[in-house]
């Protein structure tokens, strides 16, 4: 009999449009961008997404307090990089007791943001930074080096503006 | 007068409902399966062949990329396994955060599972809630390790670094929302009477077969068979833990759904007495700098979302890689089981049964 | 009442064009926006937002309506207006699409196909009441139609219902010839289960609908109306309760919906009957979808849930003499209709859909009994009251 009553009369839908209901009405009735958001939308690219502090972004190669970068071409990350995207050309500098890179090439079209490379390097001089926003039109921007016109290792790639916000300064 | 033919149907390698590039080829009388019978290798990538020319260190990459949707658990059997094979062994406070990253991602993979799942049979609101809790959930692996979904979190010997600081926060709010949103789940599914009339009775798997065909993880438990490797063969920090393995007898759909389901729950309360009982001590072991293997074989089988996930390793003598990598994919051996459980079924329940099958086209081909 | 009976035979067509020309003017105002708000509402239902913006444009006239709807973004009830100008784009990109019509197809039928779903579902607004009365009377300067009232329908047949049902079931024509005429084995499966599915379940909505006229007495829409919601007994309002749920249910097979959408969910092997039609010709099955929801969600409102009248059910008549809301207007009305399409599209985001089996079973096995048990309660209540 409790069956029959059950079959006959939809209660389990019922719940079911209640849960539905409820999201639809908690979205409907806050707006978008209050300060304690109700619902669960970050509106990029107009809010800027956040990241972790650990989050692996694009390799990027570091200077000292003099503006001398800190890379002495030991070859540690070239050897452990799993898809092998840095290559490294050694050369000296006058006033320096270690190497210096020459060249310091890397693929960003075949890294996997392991992080492996930055673990390895035993002189802190390469980092993953936070950038997300990495594509670009040509393949050519992917070769990224020391020197460049469009990106090199030290500056962050450039971000197209592709939206606005109520903060324009960012 | 008519003759009677079979249709021979190819539910080719792009479809929405194969998650993934699996391919069928279906042999229909009318609406009814007769045959079925997979094909599969479009993801192969050589991943085992890879390995090979890579170090132990190195090999890590590779097994985020298997199941995609299970990272750490794959790096959690690889790394176990190379300590395995190398016979270093892991402080305690590491093992606990191990055990703590590969719960919070079997209640991951399981929340892809119900969201395609759902989305298959109709209902399209649980894949976005599920992705919601889910968004959660690699936030926790960003603030980890850096990465959402190829994590690399683990080293041989331990972590690479400590908790970072807030993390503990971040976990203890997601699992004060973590069941009421299971239940919204369950509101949502578990009682309606159409999701019932399409899943019970359907794909069905018996344990005598199941046994037969290798099958392993919730497939195996919703068809009888109490076998976890968590408690079987005991790893990481499982021995410590206190936990269910949620069985049920009928190897439905149905059944499929609920032991997962138990099974998401049964992580909450694992990842609980992880975070409450978490030891003080360092995280990495004292290793040697270059790793060089003898000739010694390891198999080490742990329990991944989708079933036994076994990592087989061979070193040769002063090499630093392996001499052979060979991964038990779950996915793979469950797949076998598929043309049994839909021959005499409708269509659409092939469907519902692949999903059930939690396939992830990654792990099967590699 | 029998407007028609002292006009003119040129007073009664210029009167007839522009009522249907009103009656276009709404379904092509609440189609678009229907199919806008299932965007809209789909993504609230599922915790996201739907469609917000138009991609990319900072200069110019379309970098200006984003910001305008960013800044939209802040209101509360508002903000689900927020992407209106891409949903008109889309409507455009309908119509500029390539028009492909394959070449082993039957040139003739496929292109009528689609015409003939969209004749038979807007055909039907000529039986459907909006006011069982005059919204307005034009003034005596105007040309031809000076002096006459402009009725809240178009044609008051004493037949009403049977013509709404009689020329909605045309609609299946148009399904069945475009999914055979495309000449492909995938359409023409999608097409047929979908036929049979549609003709299935006419037949529990028809007998839900006689429920009505058992109680009322009458075939004609105004007198059906307005006897369901002042005069009935009190005991009709449980009926008329159960009897709605049955005709929704009823009507979301009918159209197609979830849960019962087997026959075009992506899926299943079998794609719909429209597989093979592009551009404006997709458009018009589409379109001819929705405005088959609209008639389904009139029909509802009007039987069921009171019509022009407020209150639903048959309770109306207690407040029958109250000042403000006890008279009859359109607004309710439309305003009910709006509600039956929300819930439509609320229930495409909660349940799952029916097999294809399970959904003749439905049908067959259980809302057709249920349907006669109604009738004879119906009958019960208008003899013994």
């Amino acid at each position: 009999m409790n069956k029959f009553l059950k079959t006959l009369i939809p209660i389990d839908i019922y719940k079911g449009l209640k849960v539905t209901g409820t999201h639809f009405m908690k979205v409907f009735c806050t707006a978008n961008r209050r300060k304690v958001p109700l619902h669960r939308v970050q509106e990029y690219p107009e809010v800027k997404a956040k990241v972790a502090p650990r989050y692996r972004g694009r390799l990027t190669m570091l200077k000292d307090e003099q503006g001398e970068i800190k890379c002495v071409c030991c070859l540690a990350c070239e050897k452990i990089c799993p898809t092998q995207v840095i290559t490294i050309e050694s050369g000296k500098k006058e006033g320096r007791k270690t190497k210096i890179p020459v060249r310091y090439d890397f693929e960003m079209e075949r890294c996997i943001f392991c992080e492996f490379c930055v673990e390895s390097c035993g002189f802190d001089s390469i980092i993953l930074n936070h950038q997300f926003e990495l594509a670009a039109y040509n393949r050519e921007d992917f070769s990224i080096g020391l020197l460049g016109q469009s990106q090199n290792m030290f500056q962050l790639t450039p971000v197209g503006r592709f939206s606005y916000s109520d903060s324009d300064k960012d | 007068m008519f003759k009677n033919e079979e249709m021979e149907i190819n539910m080719g390698p792009q479809h929405p409902s194969t998650h993934g590039v699996l391919r069928l080829k279906l042999k229909l009388d009318g609406e009814v399966v007769k045959h079925c019978r997979p094909v599969i290798g479009y993801l192969h990538r050589g991943v085992e062949k890879i390995c090979e020319n890579q170090t132990f260190f190195q090999g890590q990459v590779w097994t985020d990329r298997m199941d995609y949707t299970s990272a750490v658990a794959n790096n959690l059997g690889w790394a176990e396994a190379v300590e395995k094979l190398f016979g270093i062994s892991v402080p305690r406070r590491a093992k606990y955060i191990r055990t703590m990253l590969n719960e919070f991602n079997r209640v991951a993979s399981h929340l892809v599972w119900l969201g395609t799942h759902a989305m298959d049979i109709g209902a399209l609101t649980v894949f976005l809630y599920t992705f919601r809790e889910r968004e959660d959930i690699l936030d926790i692996f960003e603030a980890f390790c850096g990465a959402r979904l190829t994590t690399t979190a683990f080293r041989i010997g331990g972590l690479r670094e400590d908790l970072p600081p807030g993390i503990e926060k971040q976990i203890r709010a997601f699992l004060a929302k973590f069941l009421d949103c299971l239940n919204e789940y369950e509101t949502l599914l578990t009682e309606n009477r159409i999701w019932k009339k399409r899943t019970i009775g359907t794909g069905l798997l018996n344990s005598a077969d199941a046994i037969a065909m290798g099958v392993t993880g919730p497939v195996l438990r919703a068809a009888g068979v109490p076998f976890d490797v968590r408690k079987a063969f005991p790893y990481a920090s499982y021995a410590e833990m206190d936990f269910e393995v949620p069985t049920r007898t009928e190897g439905d759909n149905y059944a499929r759904y609920l032991v997962r389901l138990a099974e998401m729950r049964q992580s909450h309360r694992i990842i609980q007495q992880c975070l409450d009982g978490l030891p003080e001590g360092p995280v990495m072991a004292k290793i040697p700098r270059i790793l060089r293997s003898e000739v010694n074989e390891v198999y080490h089988p742990t329990e991944a979302p989708k079933g036994e996930l076994g990592y087989y390793l061979v070193g040769e003598k002063g090499s630093l890689n392996p001499y052979r990598f060979h991964v038990r994919g779950p996915g793979f051996i469950n797949l076998q089981a598929l043309p049994m459980m839909v021959k005499g079924g409708l269509v659409a329940d092939c469907i519902a049964t692949i999903g059930t099958l939690d396939v992830v086209l990654g792990e099967i081909d590699r | 009442m029998n407007p028609t009976a002292s006009m003119t035979l040129l007073q009664i067509s210029v009167m007839a064009i522009l009522q249907t020309i009103a009656v276009l003017i709404f379904i092509f105002i609440v189609v678009p926006l229907t199919t806008f708000a299932e965007r809209k509402v789909l993504g609230y239902v599922q915790d996201r937002l739907g469609s917000v913006r138009l991609a990319g444009h900072l200069v110019g006239f379309t970098g200006w309506m984003n910001r305008v709807m960013w800044g939209m973004g802040r209101l509360p009830f508002v903000s689900i207006l927020r992407g209106l100008p891409q949903f008109i784009g889309d409507i455009v990109k309908l119509f500029v699409k390539e028009d492909i019509v394959p070449e082993k197809s039957d040139h003739f039928i496929f292109r009528i196909a689609p015409a003939i779903s969209m004749i038979a579902s807007v055909a039907v607004f000529a039986g459907i009441s909006f006011y069982p009365g005059a919204l307005f009377t034009f003034p005596k300067a105007v040309p031809i139609v000076g002096g006459l009232p402009f009725t809240g329908f178009i044609s008051n047949m004493n037949i009403g219902l049977l013509f709404i049902l009689g020329v909605s079931s045309v609609g299946v024509y148009g399904i069945v010839l475009g999914g055979w005429a495309s000449n492909s084995r995938f359409p023409l499966l999608g097409g047929l289960r979908s036929a049979a599915q549609i003709v299935s379940y006419e037949v529990p909505l028809t007998l839900s609908l006689m429920a009505p006229v058992i109680l009322t007495g009458t075939l004609n829409f105004n007198d059906m109306t307005r006897k369901l919601s002042t005069e009935m007994p009190l005991v009709a309002t449980p009926l008329l309760f159960v009897g709605f749920f049955i005709y929704l249910t009823c009507g979301f097979a009918e159209t197609n919906r979830l849960p019962f959408d087997m026959p075009e969910a992506e899926n299943e092997l079998v794609a719909g009957f429209h597989t093979e039609y592009a551009g404006m010709r997709f458009g018009f099955f589409y379109l001819a979808e929705y405005i088959n929801m609209i008639v389904v969600s009139a029909l509802a409102s009007s039987f069921f849930l009171g019509g022009p009248f407020l209150l639903p059910f048959g309770l109306h008549r207690f407040i029958l003499h109250v000042p403000v809301i006890g008279p009859p207007s359109a607004i309710w009305f439309v305003a009910k209709i709006l509600f039956l399409l929300f819930v439509y599209i609320w229930v495409r985001g909660t349940i799952p859909r029916y097999r294809y089996d399970q959904v003749m079973a439905i049908a067959w096995k259980y809302l057709i009994p249920f349907t006669l048990v109604l009738l004879m309660l119906a009958a019960i209540i208008r003899y013994a009251a």
